[in-house]
């Protein structure tokens, strides 16, 4: 409790007060300002929305991947134990590798998928999909989007696991299709992982840096500045420490949300039950 | 230059009568943990260790790309290293931060004979902070089985690189996307200088004059020439020129031994970069004395001894095609192996770090600004002059003048 706690005291002192990275002792209190200047910025505004929207399609496209692929593995197919220990490969992936990787794949000279998008008749343009404004954020989330989807998947095949198969008989006695006995059975069983995963994805998306740092570095144009991209630069670029601490309670308050709010969906998901 | 004045003392320190007490201090630079120079840099600190017995210097090998963060917060917590090899946007910061120890009247240039190009970067708010270490030249590297006679003008450069390009082989290479940002700073501050523009004249910003856009007209004249394979990253497209598949591209001294390393049968040379104005960017990076250290007699008596012509030929050869702070002589050896580095060290004078002049402490942030800029327009989005309209708005809220 204590290595959680201290740290997270000192960033919210550290968010009140004037300090930088050539002066860590400075520490003068300036109340508000940070905070204020922080709100007032309009690019803050867009980078608060570029987050909201990177971390509810990251969420969302990596749960709903996530499950189509544990209830595939979940069947019975030939080669069934090799897929499973194969799809867990761009999970165990270190994220600088995957976003050497798809930074190549996203080329727009040599990139395979710039050349499978222009086959679909989009043109990411001349200089390709990582710099193009529209479609940058598009790219990162793809790529995020891969590496988390394996997770979620061995996750939910585990919780799959669990489906009592009696349960899953007796509605198909009473004449339930495949849909219904999902709806019914599975889904039911599933609900407290997924809300406890989509939790967990939330998080790992608002703090999600070396990928969008290193395929992006928050361009072009601030397209896929996200929280902590806008933190890191204000601390180590800009050197203002006390800004980027307030950035870092922004971050901070969000993420409490989301796991106050999962804590009350999962909650009233357990008394439906 | 003779013996110390003090017995085992290795140096006469210029204009400063104290002379260091027994002490060990640390040296940081990033070049000790370059695994080309690094080795020689520390046989340099091995050599000077034994020549005397009163100061012991220790190296601190910092990771390059955490270098500047690192020591800094380091000397901002009142600590940090004793001697600092810095690059100069983290030199400019430390030393308008008060982080750094004016050296006024300890180095005499015109006696240790400074080369005065370089030197007067290293005076911050009319006090010196520093003596050049390294000094690395950007030039126009050029394969020479692909482009036998090096172009001499901008025009010729264009179609240099226009006839280059043929299939997998392009004419030029450069960097032109957010995720290299600092090196898309580094590309375009040869073109900007090259068309005689500068982002400031030392007290107000002038990123949108006439001069600073021609420059930027000129890099985008290039880029949308397809000349060079977009989306490729440095590292990327520098094993392409090793390799025989990229012509031309304008880098430093720093470069040429680890070019050669990648490919030792490429035949290339480097020659200055033909744009109309003689004045490229240049990577300077002086050694400093922190503020804070307890020991600043004994890192001035290593700075010394560092510049004596003897210790200046090795740094030198350590550095490869780098120069150092006094004019110096290359080895046959070095001169049989590079021809041209008579070529990157002619350009000394002219070179200019990649600072926005008067605003050091700030350029992260303007470069920031700038190459978002920058990158919008090669898209498409805005004209060139538009863009730098809109950073030079931006640049002057954030200096606020």
């Amino acid at each position: 409790m204590v290595f959680q706690l201290v740290p997270l005291l000192q960033e919210v002192w550290l968010s009140f007060t004037k300090t930088t990275l050539l002066n860590p002792n400075l520490n003068v209190w300036v109340g508000m300002a940070n905070f204020q200047s922080v709100l007032a910025n309009p690019s803050f505004r867009q980078t608060l929305l570029t987050t909201v929207i990177y971390v509810a399609a990251c969420v969302v496209g990596s749960v709903g991947l996530g499950l189509l692929v544990a209830l595939l593995l979940n069947g019975r197919f030939p080669g069934r134990a090799v897929a499973r220990s194969l799809v867990t490969v761009p999970w165990a992936a270190p994220g600088i590798a995957v976003a050497l990787i798809a930074t190549w794949m996203f080329n727009p000279q040599f990139g395979i998928l710039t050349r499978t998008l222009r086959g679909m008749g989009i043109d990411p343009g001349p200089n390709g999909v990582l710099n193009n404004p529209q479609l940058a954020l598009g790219a990162i989330l793809v790529t995020t989007i891969w590496q988390l989807v394996p997770f979620v998947a061995v996750v939910l095949l585990s919780a799959l696991q669990g489906v009592p198969q009696e349960l899953v008989e007796a509605a198909q006695v009473d004449g339930a299709g495949r849909w219904m006995t999902f709806r019914v059975v599975t889904w039911q069983v599933l609900k407290p992982t997924i809300g406890l995963v989509a939790v967990l994805m939330t998080i790992w998306s608002l703090r999600r840096f070396e990928l969008i740092w290193l395929m992006t570095r928050g361009g072009p144009l601030g397209s896929t500045r996200t929280l902590v991209i806008d933190l890191y630069a204000q601390a180590f670029e800009s050197k203002q420490l006390g800004t980027a601490a307030a950035i870092g309670m922004v971050g901070v308050v969000i993420a409490m949300i989301v796991i106050i709010g999962g804590r009350l969906v999962a909650n009233a998901a357990a008394k439906e039950a | 230059m003779g013996a110390g004045t003090l017995a085992g003392c290795s140096s006469e320190p210029q204009g400063s009568s104290a002379t260091p007490q027994q002490a060990t201090i640390t040296f940081a630079a990033s070049t000790l943990g370059d695994p080309g120079r690094g080795p020689g840099l520390q046989k340099l600190i091995d050599e000077y260790n034994s020549s005397q017995h009163v100061v012991t210097v220790q190296p601190a090998s910092v990771p390059y790309p955490t270098f500047g963060q690192t020591v800094l917060t380091q000397m901002g917590g009142g600590e940090g290293p004793d001697l600092v090899r810095f690059d100069m946007p983290e030199f400019s910061t430390a030393a308008s931060s008060g982080l750094l120890e004016p050296l006024d009247d300890k180095i005499d240039a015109q006696k240790l004979k400074l080369i005065p190009g370089p030197d007067k970067y290293l005076t911050v708010d009319e006090h010196r902070y520093g003596v050049i270490f390294e000094n690395s030249n950007y030039g126009m590297f050029y394969n020479k089985d692909l482009i036998p006679q090096a172009p001499k003008t901008f025009e010729e450069f264009v179609q240099t690189a226009k006839n280059t390009t043929k299939g997998d082989v392009y004419g030029l290479a450069f960097r032109q996307t957010q995720a290299e940002e600092a090196g898309v700073w580094q590309d375009i501050f040869n073109y900007v200088l090259g068309f005689g523009g500068d982002w400031s004249d030392g007290g107000k910003l002038t990123i949108d004059s006439p001069k600073v856009i021609e420059g930027l007209k000129a890099y985008q004249q290039l880029y949308d020439a397809n000349v060079i394979p977009k989306g490729a990253d440095a590292a990327t497209f520098r094993k392409m020129f090793a390799n025989g598949k990229v012509g031309m591209e304008l880098n430093n001294g720093g470069y040429v031994t680890a070019t050669k390393s990648a490919n030792a049968n490429l035949n290339f040379s480097v020659a200055r970069i033909p744009f109309p104005e003689k004045k490229q960017g240049a990577l300077l990076a002086p050694i400093t004395i922190n503020a804070n250290s307890k020991h600043k007699d004994a890192a001035l008596d290593f700075i010394n001894w560092l510049l004596k012509p003897d210790q200046q030929v090795k740094l030198q050869e350590v550095l490869g095609a780098s120069s150092v702070a006094t004019p110096t002589e290359r080895s046959a050896e070095s001169l049989q192996k590079f021809p041209f580095l008579p070529v990157l060290d002619e350009l000394t004078e002219s070179g200019v770090p990649q600072i926005v002049k008067g605003f050091g402490p700030q350029t992260a942030d303007i470069r920031h600004i700038v190459v978002s800029q920058v990158l919008a327009a090669l898209q498409g989005q805005q004209d060139m002059a538009t863009a730098m309209e809109k950073a030079q708005k931006q640049a002057e809220e954030l200096v606020g003048r």
